[in-house]
């Protein structure tokens, strides 16, 4: 072997030794083209068990790059486990997924431009996915326009199925009036009466504040003083500092970083010690826990999915998707993060997805109202396709109702507390369909 | 309305902490234009990838301190890399070229951590835990700490600047770079050596402050705005005027807070930004030309 790689014979005769000719290089050039031409030829992995079946196209926008990428990457997750099983049993009415992802870089002018090209260039059939509930708000006129179904993964702003609401669109997960009402009179009862509200300020967090004042109030509670907190503030102590005074608890509404920072500093002043802390679930999704590590102990959350198999979760069904999509994280952060609620919405729309083609017999966006019917008011049970539970998705707004799990961070875990039925999360519809 | 003067004097203790973490953020990216004249938008990467890599020395050998050494020595390292692979062959063109530059390494450190880290967010340990009372509030002593240690570090670096062999180098090269070069100073590792100070700052802002807001790939994002307005408030170059105005900002923005509501308190420092750019673009620290 030559001590140099220009000294190579291969480096000799192709290169270094001045050989470069334009036949050489127009036929390296024919090579690789031909070499990718090949790759690109090669079938994707469902093509071989479905032969000349027609895919349904399938767009899914997520964050992938940007501030919300973290959660978006989980999400992604959630829809090709679902994609990958469907196909993996056969595919819908013997046509396979063929999913497009679309990644949105946390930012709502890119998202609506997304979408417009999975609407125009690819095509698609129709879309599952969303996770930032301003960039959903930015692209559900795009989803309407081109009556393409748009099936949300993750956005919570409630007024996506309240006056915002649009024929087109469905959410097959809670909004924070269900939660509200589910969690409302627990805090009250369990926890105290009077609070005080942090929130981050903007669509979701103010609309989940609105949600809690109005059912506390309800619940016989008290709330005593809000403090919102804009997006993007990584210290939250100039913030948190100024909250005093006599009340029992309280309730924080953030998610990703913003919930790091809330668990995080409310237990460095004192304030965990002096009132009881509670929140959104989102504080303390499974992807927060390591970093927020014992300051986060005895923190009482709602969630619409916790990640553990104590009951009513220890069924086979839930184990197996835990099991998977454990798996499936693992490909992701090398840290093995337990499943997030952003994977099982994510899983559990495409499955409504798959009902709703099997029971409309749906063949392309020219049957999109067929789709919109068979969805309207679906109902599904506890199974392999929904391991969360039962649901219902309304008719009247597309909202769906399902179960909720109070819980506690104990240990570092979830441990659930209460099991809210979805009945009794219901909240009336507050919506009129264009 | 009456504001108690409990809350004044939190508020202020906080203004002050949190102007000195963003002082040791905004000081390595002053340093880096007034040398070098690059606008660095990749420095809130460099802070975050200082994080992580305080997690990982954190995980070997579990000291907060060699945590944060390690981190800042690595990403001197990476960004002297940075400086001789992307900045150096781009010497001498339009500004804007270097700010386009930075920027693309920006997004893909940014994808790197995501990729390499994954999405779950991290934390460093804070070496102590211990809280003192301060009013209605237990106040961490990490935090005045942090500070503390933030005002040791830029104060090091200024002693550097001042009386340091190396020191005198790069400011008889912000002066005069060509009879800087005439007179044997080697301009281009000047710059390098520069670039590894400025992005070692950033990394160890990043594992000081990792304690108090976790870690994650958008975490650079939250800070370097801030650090941006902070450099032009203070004055582009100006290292005292970068602490000063890091401190004032923090100040106004703690202070209003009391008055207004925290998505209005922030605004002060754009408010503050702008009143700057109109009156006193040359900064609000910096002496007055004569």
């Amino acid at each position: 072997m030559a001590e140099r790689w220009q000294d190579e014979p291969w480096a000799r005769d192709m290169w270094w030794s001045g050989k470069t000719t334009r036949r050489r290089v127009l036929g390296l050039s024919a090579s690789a083209a031909g070499a990718l031409g090949a790759t690109m030829l090669v079938p994707a992995p469902w093509r071989a068990a479905f032969g000349q079946a027609k895919p349904y196209k399938i767009g899914t926008l997520q964050p992938l790059s940007g501030t919300a990428a973290a959660g978006g990457k989980t999400a992604l997750v959630g829809t090709q486990m679902a994609v990958e099983r469907i196909n993996g049993s056969g595919g819908i009415n013997g046509r396979p997924i063929e999913l497009i992802v679309g990644d949105y870089e946390s930012k709502p002018d890119v998202g609506r431009r997304r979408a417009e090209k999975l609407a125009v260039e690819d095509q698609v059939d129709l879309h599952q996915g969303g996770f930032l509930s301003n960039v959903c708000i930015a692209c559900m006129p795009v989803w309407e326009e081109h009556k393409i179904v748009n099936m949300i993964g993750v956005c919570l702003d409630t007024t996506i199925t309240t006056s915002k609401c649009s024929r087109y669109s469905f959410r097959p997960f809670d909004y924070a009036p269900a939660q509200a009402v589910a969690f409302a009179p627990f805090l009250v009862s369990q926890l105290g009466k009077k609070w005080h509200i942090a929130f981050y300020d903007y669509a979701w967090g103010q609309s989940t504040r609105d949600a809690y004042v109005e059912q506390i109030k309800k619940a016989g509670g008290e709330i005593v003083g809000t403090t919102g907190i804009p997006l993007g503030t990584a210290d939250f102590t100039p913030f948190l500092s100024k909250i005093s005074g006599s009340f029992d608890g309280l309730f924080g509404i953030f998610f990703g970083p913003g919930g790091v920072a809330f668990g995080n500093q409310t237990y460095d002043l004192g304030l965990s010690k002096k009132y009881k802390i509670a929140g959104d679930g989102a504080i303390a999704e499974s992807t927060n826990l390591p970093a927020l590590g014992e300051k986060i102990e005895g923190f009482h959350g709602i969630n619409r999915y916790v990640p553990v198999l104590d009951p009513p979760l220890n069924t086979p069904h839930h184990k197996k998707f835990f099991e998977t999509a454990k798996a499936a994280l693992k490909k992701i952060d090398p840290s093995g993060p337990l499943p997030d609620r952003y994977v099982q919405s994510n899983y559990e729309a495409m499955n409504f997805v798959k009902l709703g083609i099997q029971k409309s017999g749906f063949q392309g966006r020219k049957d999109s109202m067929k789709l919109i019917e068979a969805l309207e008011g679906m109902e599904v049970k506890e199974s392999e396709d929904f391991p969360q539970g039962d649901k219902t998705l309304r008719k009247e707004d597309h909202q769906a109702f399902i179960r909720e799990f109070i819980f506690q961070i104990k240990g570092g875990k979830h441990q659930i507390v209460n099991v809210i039925p979805k009945e009794k999360t219901i909240f009336p519809p507050a919506c009129k369909f264009a | 309305m009456v504001i108690p003067w409990e809350l004044l004097v939190i508020q202020l203790l906080n203004g002050v902490i949190i102007g000195m973490i963003l002082a040791l953020v905004a000081s390595g990216l002053t340093l880096i234009f007034g040398i070098m004249d690059v606008v660095n938008f990749a420095h809130g990467e460099l802070y975050m990838l200082g994080a992580y890599m305080g997690t990982t020395v954190m995980l070997t050998t579990g000291n907060f301190w060699l945590a944060l050494g390690g981190s800042a020595l690595t990403i001197a390292a990476l960004g002297a890399v940075v400086q001789v692979t992307a900045l150096r062959p781009l010497l001498g063109r339009d500004p804007l070229t270097t700010i386009l530059a930075t920027f693309g390494i920006s997004l893909v450190l940014q994808n790197y951590a995501l990729w390499q880290y994954g999405p779950v967010a991290r934390k460093i340990d804070e070496p102590f835990t211990g809280q003192f009372a301060l009013f209605h509030l237990q106040f961490p002593w990490y935090r005045v700490v942090i500070a503390l240690l933030s005002a040791a570090i830029i104060l090091a670096l200024w002693l550097f600047m001042k009386y340091g062999k190396y020191g005198i180098w790069i400011r008889a090269t912000t002066q005069d770079r060509v009879m800087a070069a005439a007179m044997g100073i080697p301009v281009p590792l000047v710059y390098t050596m520069v670039f590894a100070i400025g992005s070692a700052m950033a990394a160890a802002s990043g594992v000081l402050y990792a304690p108090l807001v976790g870690i994650n790939h958008a975490m650079g994002l939250d800070v370097i705005l801030r650090a941006f307005i902070v450099v032009v408030v203070g004055g582009m170059g100006n290292l005292a005027g970068s602490v000063l105005a890091a401190i004032f900002i923090s100040l106004l923005e703690a202070l209003a807070s009391l008055w207004v509501s925290p998505a209005q308190a922030v605004i002060v420092s754009f408010i503050v930004l702008i009143l700057t750019l109109l009156i006193r673009p040359t900064g609000l620290f910096v002496p007055t030309p004569k």
